[in-house]
């Protein structure tokens, strides 16, 4: 069977992130609003819409998440974090309601992941926001799994395209056990293949050696 | 798991077969064989009876439940329950499929066996899929896997696994402190 040349760090999905994980990497860079709880000297050029040297005490703005989770403290309020919007009360209601209606790649695309690094910060809502994370995978579980388990040979793009990033792992796992089951029936398992090293290996140019 | 290794697995599986050359007994170390007495019937695994047919020095008996009357009264059993019913056999999918490429000759009715099979594998991987969402919306902890056959776990398994890795991720977050000083390592 395919065995690709590297296996990639799995997310970590809770609150603790996988450091290795390029999902998590990536997650870490979504912006989250925030306000200032104290000023930021020196800092006014983050800052484009004033054009002063500070960031005053009270600021809106936006930071990625790696940053928020660096300055945020309990007990020395430095800044506050906001929720995003589709971690509030009103689209809360709407993954109650029906989660598969809901498009988690335009929301997310890291619904999942960046509702769980919420929890670090602390706000009431945070038990309804890890009830309605766990309802929503659990809603839409079904659809993912007999999407991926039936979708052989065909144009994947519409099915995967409304998923979150996290659900697409799972696709992609499910598929890979119908993609292997329906090569093993049609024969194709008895057949020998070459590696895709040896494949996408080319011999070396003489030119390029001596260069 | 690939679907090939559980293959070689339902190799080791006894069939039946009428030789047509004398041997006597072979010893290996998964047991003794034969001996072989032409139009004498005697217990092979599938492996050897296939090469012996591949060189035509045997003929296969289908086993007892590659049969279209009982294939077809398993299917209509298996489309009643709600639960599992017992497989006809542990590896019923790759034998069927090892036996009738290879001595399709020897079995009356193959293609018919085929689509009866076929159904059968149908209606139970519907099944697998429906417990296996209601085992994830219930948040079960723990199902039990009865009757299922190898082969019908190893299509799933990788997929409910890692949903399963998701969801007790997002359950504990429900209790928050619960996770701390878990780190795996690369």
């Amino acid at each position: 069977m395919d065995t690709p040349s590297y296996f990639p760090v799995p997310p970590g999905v809770g609150m603790e992130d996988n450091f290795l994980s390029l999902d998590d990497i990536l997650l870490s860079q979504e912006r989250l609003p925030v306000r200032t709880e104290c000023v930021f000297p020196r800092l006014g050029f983050l800052e484009k819409s004033s054009d002063s040297q500070d960031i005053q005490e009270g600021t809106k703005m936006e930071l990625p998440l790696w940053l928020c989770k660096g300055l945020y403290e309990k007990k020395r309020k430095v800044l506050s974090v906001e929720l995003p919007k589709i971690y509030k009360e009103g689209w809360r209601t709407v993954f109650t309601a029906d989660p598969n209606v809901v498009d988690l790649h335009k929301m997310g695309p890291y619904y999942y992941g960046l509702g769980s690094q919420m929890l670090h910060f602390d706000s009431p809502e945070n038990p309804d926001i890890a009830k309605t994370l766990l309802q929503t995978f659990i809603g839409r579980f079904r659809r993912t799994m007999d999407s991926s388990q039936n979708a052989y040979n065909e144009d994947t793009s519409v099915l995967v395209g409304r998923l979150d990033f996290l659900e697409k792992v799972l696709f992609k796992s499910g598929q890979s056990g119908l993609n292997g089951f329906q090569g093993w029936e049609k024969g194709q398992a008895a057949q020998l293949t070459a590696s895709s090293l040896v494949l996408n290996y080319r011999k070396r140019k003489i030119v390029d050696i001596q260069s | 798991m690939d679907p090939s290794e559980v293959e070689f697995l339902a190799e080791k599986e006894f069939v039946k077969i009428i030789p047509n050359f004398s041997l006597d007994k072979i010893y290996l170390i998964g047991g003794d064989l034969g001996p072989f007495n032409p139009g004498l019937s005697v217990d092979v695994p599938v492996w050897l009876a296939l090469n012996l047919k591949q060189r035509q020095k045997c003929r296969i008996l289908p086993p007892e439940w590659m049969d279209v009357e009982k294939l077809e009264e398993i299917r209509e059993l298996e489309r009643k329950e709600d639960t599992f019913t017992p497989a006809p056999s542990p590896y019923y999918m790759e034998l069927t499929k090892l036996l009738l490429n290879h001595a399709s000759d020897n079995i009356p009715k193959a293609d018919e066996i085929r689509t009866l099979v076929k159904d059968i594998w149908d209606t139970r991987v519907a099944k697998l899929r429906l417990s296996a969402d209601s085992f994830i919306r219930q948040q079960e902890a723990h199902a039990q896997l009865d009757n299922l056959t190898l082969m019908e776990i190893n299509t799933i398994r990788e997929f409910l696994l890692d949903s399963l890795n998701c969801m007790y991720k997002l359950r504990s977050n429900l209790q928050p402190g619960a996770t701390k000083g878990q780190f795996a390592d690369y």
